[in-house]
Formats: structure tokens, sequence, C-alpha cells
């Protein structure tokens, strides 16, 4: 598995953690759980922040209820990288903004997410908002529409500040100034009185990280940082963000569809599709060894330099509809291993290889089987050949 | 900026001189200006036509007498009607009638519309949200001249009537009481049970209001008097606070209080000043006012002092206009029987040689006012509803929007300053469109009040075929129009600096 | 190295789950404009008026079913007022009631009708072909020929619509009908314009108009073929918009005694003619007028629908 030359490795940072889980799991409340192995979360420890247990989304839309998030759990330390990914509509975006709390009205969200050990979901308004952007904060995809075009960026800088904390806005200023110098914009004292027009792609992003950071927070979810920016910026950008988290000790939940970013930066990844957790473990596992078809299936979509002279195995067909779901794995349309069996029972995500490598599939010890998973998704005339 | 104003005044300045050229030529092929003469059988035929003719240039070619028009007004004179009236005195007086018609209308309109537009928007979907859109509906489709003839069938003749011996019917009471209930319930949020009891709260409130109101006739002789002003504008002092800095610091609120009672305080004190003021005086007091508030805000908001200072003349404007209102209310027994107990009037712009102190000249001039607005700011009303409301929706989705959410900012300030002020900007450019409007509805709505005045001057003027009035009338609204563009341009880019700064 | 499905159906489609029902975007529209309550019922009423207000009392010569006509004299019932009633429901011999010279109100009151519609439906059309024309080729052509055209639009939008609207129905309010719908069209056409030059920007810069302009195609075709079918809400839904205002903008015309001329009668010169009998005959005043908000109202809320149904996000109000 090589990255493309435009994403450096960055050595990871933080420890390697190794995770030893048993067969019994506590909940939140204490209460043991048996067999809730589909949840693929480690045990409660010390320096857990967020934990994200069974969470379901669903829209109430005139064509029937959308099942975006269909039972998703995970948990995060201090200062770990998570990646989520998955193809638009798998249900990593609408995850992470339960987590913030910014889903509209109609959004009807069941499950737990606990920060430090208290349920956000039953929290009051309140304190909810108190803990947005100034514990949890984030990053949103598209920097050109993500800030206020009528206020200037000093000033949409500070009153995130001012939100949480009285002070003059003198003092709020300097503070965004100091956030600017860190995220590296030249003449940040001039820039806090830019308009965001004025602002390249690049350094609106630039100042979204400086936003999400100035309180100091504990979690930074973003949320496909680098999509919206050219591909020359994305590097520098990411690079930023790793520097920024490591001054401000903050965890991040790194919600991309690029595998590549996902290697470079995340201690841990967990691979969704179709509004559920398909496949979690650390970064290196899970992109060498594969138990799922659907991980395999994305790593043989990407071009690599060391496969450059064949051909991309794109995934056939297209993710299920949200509404109308297929019983049985939702994958087994455009799965080359499904059978009778993954028409009629979903999988639950069960341990694989140990040291907390999780997976949902029925046949996941023939992916086990073979030196290179991608084989599975290769095309007829590559097969022939 | 300057260079961006004036490219925009020069190219209106040309479109204004096509428009003009445009409406003189249309009017002089509208008709025969000299039909009711050709019917005429005296004697003196043929000598009136002769010399209207002459008057009126009928020999010269359309295009040179529009040129001569031009040449006129350039020198700043209107010239004569047909009938060889000079027109600027006229005009003159017909002009100020109109614009306060049409300058009331949409002054209301704006802030009316924008307000409910976006309480429409913010509760999207609720019953007030549906309520709303159906008048809005409604509004669109009732044609003008229509409303204002019901309106002065049944709300100034029977009103009138009724404020003979203004009491409420039980009956009345009951529908008042029940459609407060309504308003209260379909503002509320929430789930059934906490909509119900805004209902009940609504229901006693205005049911109480409206019989206290009965039962001590009210209305005959009306007034606030200082207990009430107090309590109302402590009441906007929570309200304004709540709305600029939000209640949990204490500086802006003592603020906002602080003006409050000043301004009560005020009503007492400065009655010899406000005993027969001047406009001029008026004005003073609210330069006056704001900048007390000011300083009320400036000394005692602390941390939060910008909010504080805007929560605090907020506060003490609206209670100055209640000190303003109270005295009016005043007036009104003593106006009332001075107009023969007819206070809200069908016909004209002013009772004709009415004499009295500043009240009550302006409770006349309000209640013939009064009617025209309410016809004519119904179509403008539902469109900057409809327009701050869509505007507003789209605002609300936009992901700056869920960005300020996102940073923990509390939901006024993400509505404030991050939703109104982008949503503001197409109501901008609604505004000269709307204008437009308005002027048309306000020469229907002349033409049904009898007011004599620029509607009237530009119908009567078509209908005789006669250019002179009718230009007289286009060169006013016109210029009012583009003037009224170039507001909307600057307020454009004051609000937006995308466009400021290019 | 970004993740990439690609979209091909796969063989079976139809199989369990993958089934995304494909609609039509005309299908989609149907749907959606059948789905809106108050459109449904605004076209519902609309019919209604339009089959009861030419069937009754013909049209073009085809005599109707109603035995009265809106010329005619005739002697007072009851002192005119109306012989509708509801319970028991009977319509009697004048059901609108009869004006101060025994003329038959509610034959009167459809051939107003009549007359409304034609005019409001011609000014719709009027409008809306001018105003879709102007503001397609001005917004594809850019440059000189938009300078122009929009300089064109801005001296119409300065004049106020009832203004000019009524220098004209001064001048051919007594030629009938079919004149008056006309030019009154040729009035209004400027917001449609403005509306189809801002859909034009935006879409003559997308990539299948700069496909077409690659391979050659004609910029009239290019105009005709490619954009224009793109625009078609837009023009549906303020055509729509134009024609309720039209109806309200011919009877305030009436009103004013510039539009539709005695003897020929519209809605609005029917409430002009009678205004001074409010108070004597007050169903002269109200037929019209019930018939003015029902047409309008109806209409109105028929674009709604058109709106909601083309564009469910398109949150443009009429300007």
């Amino acid at each position: 598995m090589t990255t493309p030359p435009n994403v450096p490795i960055e050595p990871r940072k933080g420890d390697v953690h190794t995770y030893d889980i048993p067969s019994t799991i506590l909940d939140s409340a204490g209460d043991v759980h048996v067999g809730l192995q589909r949840d693929a979360v480690r045990p409660p420890s010390e320096d857990e922040i967020l934990r994200v247990q069974d969470l379901t989304v669903e829209f109430p839309t005139e064509d029937g209820v959308v099942h975006a998030v269909r039972g998703v759990s995970y948990s995060l330390r201090e200062r770990e990288v998570l990646g989520i990914v998955g193809e638009s509509g798998s249900g990593k975006s609408v995850s992470s903004m339960a987590v913030m709390g910014l889903l509209p009205k109609s959004a009807r969200i069941k499950g737990q997410i606990l920060f430090r050990g208290d349920d956000m979901l039953k929290m009051s308004p309140r304190k909810q908002r108190s803990l947005r952007g100034r514990k949890i904060a984030m990053i949103f995809q598209d920097p050109m529409t993500a800030l206020n075009p009528v206020h200037t960026v000093g000033d949409q800088l500070a009153e995130a500040v001012l939100a949480h904390e009285l002070m003059p806005r003198k003092t709020a200023l300097a503070r965004a100034k100091e956030m600017l110098d860190l995220v590296g914009i030249p003449q940040a004292e001039a820039r806090l009185r830019s308009y965001p027009h004025e602002f390249s792609g690049g350094m609106r992003q630039r100042a979204m990280i400086a936003m999400a950071v100035i309180n100091n927070p504990d979690v930074i979810i973003a949320d496909e940082p680098t999509t919206a920016l050219d591909v020359t910026v994305q590097a520098q950008i990411l690079e930023k963000l790793l520097e920024v988290k490591d001054a401000v000790n903050a965890a991040i939940v790194l919600i991309t569809h690029d595998l590549g970013v996902i290697a470079g930066m995340a201690h841990r990844v967990l691979v969704m599709y179709a509004g559920r957790p398909v496949e979690i473990g650390e970064t290196d596992p899970v992109f060498e060894e594969p138990r799922m078809p659907y991980t395999a299936g994305l790593l043989g979509s990407i071009p690599s330099l060391e496969n450059s002279g064949s051909r991309l195995r794109p995934i056939k067909g297209t993710p299920p509809s949200l509404i109308n779901l297929p019983t049985g794995c939702p994958f087994s349309p455009r799965c080359p291993l499904a059978d009778e069996v993954c028409r009629t029972a979903e999988p639950e995500l069960a341990e694989t290889d140990g040291g907390g490598h999780f997976a949902a599939c029925h046949h996941w010890d023939r992916l086990a089987a073979v030196e290179d998973p991608t084989v599975f998704f290769r095309t007829e005339s590559e097969t022939k050949a | 900026m300057i260079v961006f104003i004036a490219r925009r005044l020069v190219i209106s300045f040309f479109v204004l001189l096509a428009a003009t050229f445009i409406i003189y030529v249309l009017t002089a092929f509208a008709g025969d200006p000299l039909e009711d003469l050709r019917q005429d059988n005296s004697p003196q035929k043929l000598t009136k036509i002769a010399e209207r003719s002459e008057r009126m240039q009928l020999d010269v070619p359309v295009v040179l007498r529009y040129l001569g028009w031009l040449g006129r007004i350039v020198r700043g004179d209107l010239g004569v009607n047909r009938d060889g009236q000079a027109l600027a005195p006229i005009l003159s007086d017909a002009l100020s009638a109109t614009l306060q018609l049409v300058l009331a209308a949409t002054v209301l309109a704006i802030t009316v519309g924008i307000v409910i537009g976006i309480i429409s928007a913010l509760r999207q979907y609720s019953g007030f949200d549906y309520t709303v859109t159906f008048a809005a509906f409604i509004c669109f489709s009732l044609p003008l001249f229509w409303v204002a003839v019901m309106l002065k069938q049944y709300v100034a003749i029977e009103f009138n009537n009724w404020l003979k011996d203004p009491v409420i019917p039980p009956v009345v009471i009951g529908a008042l009481a029940l459609l407060g209930g309504l308003i209260f319930g379909a503002l509320t949020v929430g789930d059934r049970r906490r909509r119900l009891v805004a209902f009940a709260v609504g229901l006693v409130v205005s049911g109480a209001l409206f019989t206290i109101l009965s039962v001590t006739r009210w209305f005959a002789d009306p007034g606030l008097g200082t207990p009430l002003i107090l309590a109302f504008g402590l009441a906007t002092a929570v309200g304004f606070t709540a709305l600029a800095a939000g209640l949990q610091y204490r500086g802006p609120l003592y603020a906002a209080l602080a003006a409050a009672v000043i301004g009560a305080i005020c009503s007492q004190v400065l009655g010899p000043v406000l005993a027969d003021p001047t406009w001029l005086e008026i004005g003073g007091l609210l330069l006056l006012t704001i900048a007390v508030c000011l300083g009320l805000g400036y000394a005692l908001g602390g941390l939060q002092r910008r909010q504080a200072m805007t929560a605090a003349t907020l506060t003490g404007v609206f209670t100055g206009a209640m000190v303003f209102l109270d005295r009016m209310l005043q007036a009104f027994a003593g106006f009332s029987a001075s107009v023969r107990h007819r206070p809200v009037s069908t016909i004209g712009a002013r009772t004709p040689n009415y004499q009295g102190d500043f009240w009550q000249t302006g409770l006349d001039s309000a209640g013939h006012l009064l009617l025209p607005t309410l016809a004519l700011i119904l179509i403008s009303l539902a469109t900057y509803t409809r327009f701050s409301r869509a505007s507003m929706l789209e605002v609300m989705n936009q992901d700056y929007v869920r960005t300020a959410r996102a940073k923990g900012l509390p939901e006024r300030t993400v509505v404030l300053k991050h939703a109104f002020r982008n949503g503001l900007i197409p109501v901008t450019t609604m505004m000269a469109f709307d204008l437009a409007g308005v002027i048309g509805g306000a020469v229907v709505t002349e033409n049904v009040f009898g007011w004599r005045g620029m509607g009237f001057m530009f119908t009567k003027g078509l209908q005789e075929v006669d250019p002179g009035p009718v230009m007289a009338f286009f060169i006013v609204t016109g210029t009012a129009v583009v003037v009224f563009n170039m507001i909307a341009d600057i307020l454009y880019a004051y609000l937006d600096p995308r466009i400021r700064l290019s | 190295m970004t993740l990439s499905a690609d979209t091909q159906a796969p063989d079976g489609a139809v199989e369990q789950g993958m089934t995304i029902v494909a609609r039509t975007q005309a299908q989609m529209v149907r749907r959606r404009f059948f789905r809106h309550r108050a459109a449904l019922a605004g076209m519902i009423v609309f019919g209604l008026v339009l089959v009861l207000a030419f069937s009754s009392i013909g049209f073009a010569g085809i005599p109707g079913w109603w035995d009265q006509s809106y010329i005619t004299t005739g002697a007072l019932v009851n002192q005119g007022k109306p012989t509708l009633s509801l319970s028991p429901f009977s319509i009697g011999d004048h059901p609108f009631g009869q004006d101060d010279i025994g003329v038959d109100y509610f034959a009167k009151t459809m051939r107003g009708v009549q007359q409304s519609i034609i005019v409001a439906f011609l000014v719709g059309i009027v409008a809306t072909l001018v105003g879709a024309i102007v503001g397609a080729v001005a917004g594809y052509y850019r440059g000189r020929v938009e300078a122009v055209l929009m300089r064109v639009t801005d001296v119409m939008i300065t004049i106020p619509v009832l203004v000019i609207a009524a220098v004209l129905g001064r001048r051919f309010g007594d030629a009938g009908v079919v004149p008056l719908g006309i030019v009154l069209g040729l009035t209004i056409w400027p917001t449609m314009a403005r509306l189809l030059r801002g859909e034009f920007l935006s879409l003559r810069e997308k990539e299948f108009v700069e496909a077409a302009r690659a391979v050659g195609t004609p910029a009239r075709r290019i105009i005709f073929r490619h954009i224009l079918p793109n625009t078609i809400g837009v023009i549906v839904v303020s055509a729509t918009l134009a024609t309720a205002n039209a109806v309200l903008l011919e009877s305030a015309l009436s009103f004013l005694g510039l539009g539709v001329q005695a003897p020929d009668t519209s809605l609005g010169q029917l409430i002009n003619e009678y205004r001074t009998a409010f108070s004597t005959r007050p169903w002269l005043f109200w037929w019209p007028g019930i018939f003015i908000i029902a047409i309008a109202l109806s209409i109105n809320f028929i674009g709604d629908g058109l709106r909601d149904a083309f564009d469910p996000r398109q949150t443009r109000v009429r300007a």
C-alpha cells in the first residue's frame, strides 16, 4: 500500500494503542453487555474523551424514512486520530453532525454520545452549546461557504471566543491574531480586518482551523477538510492540522473519502457503508489485510505507483438507497463474494484477526486466505489476461 | 464607492430621460385632447379649440413638443395644463399629501413585512407560518380598489359610529380573545401541551385587556399614563436586552432598564415642552434620547458595551415613541369633538381649514392617512413578508450559519448577526421594485379616497390627454424610483462587502 | 487517490434494494404539483369559474344555457336584489340581482369574467414571449446586446407599471379586450426578462452549453434547443404569476376608467360603474369583487404549486 506523492506520510503522532477486547463490554452505565461485539468499541479507559454508542439517525422525508446512520459505535482517546471513511451517503458526515448537535430538528437521533462520560443527547441545550466550539470543534468541508461573507475574519474568530467567555473584544482579537499566526497566515494583524472573499481557499481553511482551535478544544471533527481545495494546498492544510492538533493537545475525528489521507494521518480507521460501520481497526492492519470486501474494493479502486501499469478496479454498482435497504448485507448486490447467506442475513461486526480489528462480513476468512484481497474486484478482461 | 454611486447616477439620469420621452409621446397619442370641445355646442367652440390647440402646440410634431417641454423642465419650469393653469403650485400641493402616503406605506410595509417574514421563517411549518403564507396569498390576490372601498364603508363609517359609544360587545371581546389565544398558540413551538398553555394565556390576557378597555370606555378618551409607559418601557428593555445581548450578564440589562425609567420620568417632566411642540423640537428630543441612551450603554455596559448601547438606544427610542403616542392619544377626545366625532376620515388628505395644536393636526392627518395607508400596504406587506421569509429560509440553510452554530453561539446571535444581515441583502433589491408598485397603488387609492394628490393629477391629466400634469407626476415619481433604487444599491453595498470593495 | 465507484448500473439493477425509483422530470413535476393541495384547489376553482363564465352566457356567438342577456334591460324584480338562495337552494330569475336599469347582473358578471380572463391570458402570453426573448438574448449574448436590452428594461422598470399601463389603456381601452391585452402585456415583460436573463447567465456557463458551442451549434439553436428548455420552470411559474397580476392590473385600470370602456364590460369596469351604488345596492359591488379575488387567488395558488413542483428548493419570490 503506497500513498501518492501528493500526500506526505506523516509519522503518526501519539502512542500506538494495543487493545485487549473482552467478550463482555461495560456500557456507560456500568452494566455488563454480553455479546455486544458489533459495537467493537474499546473498554472505557482513563483517557477516553468521546464515545459514540449505538448511534442511529433517521430523517423522515416525503418518500419514506431515510436511515442515514444505523448503529455506529466508536471511541476516541486523547490526542488520537480516528479516520472515518466511506462513500458519500454512507453516514459518516451525519454521524459527526450528530456529535456536534447540528442536525436539523426533523432528525430522529437514538443512542448515546458521551463526552467525558456525559451523554450530550440528554444535556440541556445550553450545556450542549457550551461544549460546542469550546470542547468539541468542527472544521467543514467547503471553506468557501463556511465563513460568513459579511463579517470580517477577525470578527468571526473573536466571536468564537466571546461566545464562551466574557472578555474585552480587544483580548479576543489578540487571541484571534495569535491563532492566525499559528495556522501560518502571514500578516495576521492586518488579515483580521479582511473579509473572507479576500482570502484564497487554502487561507480560508486555515482560518477555519484557527477558529476550531481558538478555544483549545479536546476534540476536533474535520469533515473532509481538504476535499474542496487544490491538490497542492491539501497537503499543507493536513500538515497544519496535525501541527495545530499537537499544539492544543486535541484528538481528531477525520472524515474523508480519501484513503491516502487516512493512511498518512489516522491511528485507527472506521469504514462505513450504507449507514453502518463495516470495518474498524488500526489503520495499518485494516489497509494491509482488509477483512471486508468493501474495504478491499476501495483499496483496489485507488491508483498507486505500485500498480500503475495495471488497470483500476472500480467497485461496480451504486450504494443502496437508504430508504429502501436490501435485506442481508447492504453491500451484497455489489460484492463479488456474495452468496445466499449474504442476501438474507446482515452480518454483525465481529472480531477477525484480534488486535481490535473488526469487520462485518460473513466471508472475511475468504479474504484472509488470499495474498491480495483486491483480486476479487478484477475485471473479466483482466482475469482472462 | 463614490465612483460606484456616480456611475449609477449617470446611468439613472439617462434611463429617466428615456422614460420621460416614452411617457410624453404615449400620453400625447393617448387620445384626442379636444374631444370635450368638439362636442361643445356653445358659440365660442371654434375659438376655444383654437385657443387650446395654440396652448398645447397641437400643430407642432410630438418630438419637438417633447424637446420644448424638456427645455422648460431644465430651467425648472413645469409649464401649464391645458386650461392654462401653472402646474408648479398644483404639484406642490399634491406632492406632500402623496409623499406622506407613499412613504408611510413603504416604511410600514418594509419594517412589518420583514419582521413577520423572519418570524415566519424561523417558525417554519408552524400555525403562524401557514397563516402568514395564506394571508400573503390573499393579499396578492386582492384588488386594491376593492379593499379601499370596503375599508371606507366598514372601517371608517362603522368604526366612527362605534366610537361614539365605545363599548365592545361581549361577542367581539370573545372573538378578540380567541384571536389573541390563537396568535400566542401559533407562535409557540413545542409539544401540544405547551401550545395549549400558550393559547390559554393568550386567551385570558387579551380577553381581560379588551374587557378593561371596554368597561373604562378607553377609546372615548384614550391615553397611556406614566405607569403604563413605565411598564411597557421596562418590558421592552428586557426584550431588547434579550435580543441584543442575552440576559446572562447584567450590564446591558441595567443600561436598558435605566433608559426605560428615564423615559418614563421624562413623560412627566417634559410636560411644558410637549404641550405644543414643533416637528423640529420632536426631532431634537429624539436625538437627545439617542445620545443619553448611548451614554448609558457606554457607562453601564461593562464588557458588553456595544450590546448595551444597542439595547439602551432601542429601549429609549421605543419609550420615547410611547410618550409621543400617549400625548397624541390624550389629544384624541378634543380632536374627535372638533371633527364632529368622525376621526377616521374617508375623503381628502386633511380636513379643510382645520385649526389645532401640534397633536390635533397630527391626529387629523393620521385620521386621513389611516385608511389609504392600510389599503396601500397590504400588497407590499405581503411581498416583503414572502420575500424576507424565502430569503431567511435560504440563508438559514447556508454553511456559515452552521459554522456559527458549531462555534457554540447562542441562537439569538446566529439569527441576528449571521442570518439576518445576509437575509436582508436580497430584500434591498426588492425595495426599488416595490416603490414603483406603491406609487401605482397610490394612484388608485387616491382615486377611491378622493385625495387631490399626485395620483389625481395623473389620472385627470391622462383623461384630458394633457401631457403637462402627467409629466409633472412622472418627473416626481420617476425621480423617487431612481432615488430609491440608489438607496437600495447603497444599502446593498453596505450590507455586502463583496460589492463594496469591487 | 480518491475513492471511485462508477455509477453504471449493475446488471440486474432491479435487485432488491437497488431500485432507485427513476422518474422523468415531467413525472416528478406532476407528482409534486398534485401533492400541493392549495394548487389543486386553485385549479378546481379556476376551472369552475372558467366553465361557468363561458358556458352560461355563451361566447363568440355560440349561445349558452343562461337565458338572460348582459345587455337587455328588464323589469326590476324585488328592487333588483339577488334571488340566489342557498337553503332551500334556488337560483331564481336573477341570482346575482339586477343593476339599476334592470339588466341581469349574473349575465353581466359572467361577461366581465370572460373579458377579464381574456385580457389576463393575453397579457400573460405577450409578456412571457417578449420577456423570455429579451431575457434570453441578453443573457446569452452578453456584451453590447445585453447592455442595450437591459437599459431598455431599466427604462421600463423606472415607470410604474400602472402608469404606463394607464397611458396605454387610455389609448387602447375602447378598442376591445384583445388590443388592450396585447398592449398591457407589452408593459409588464421586464420582470420576466430580468429573471430569465439571470437564468441564462448561469446556464450559458454550464458544460453542456460549452459542449454545444464547441461542436459549432449555431447560437439560435443553443438558445432555443439547449438553454431555453432548462428554464421552462422559471418561465411557466412567472407566466402564471404574471397572469394573476394581469387580472388585478386590468381591473384596476378599468376601475380608473382607463381600461375596458362601457358599454363593454369587465370586472373592474363593473366595480367602477357601480361604486357609488355601494350603500344602496351592495351586491353590484360584491359579485365582481368576489370573482376577481377567486380568479387571482386560484391562479396564484396554481403558480405556487408549479414553483414547488418545478423546483422544491427554489425560493425566488415574485419581484
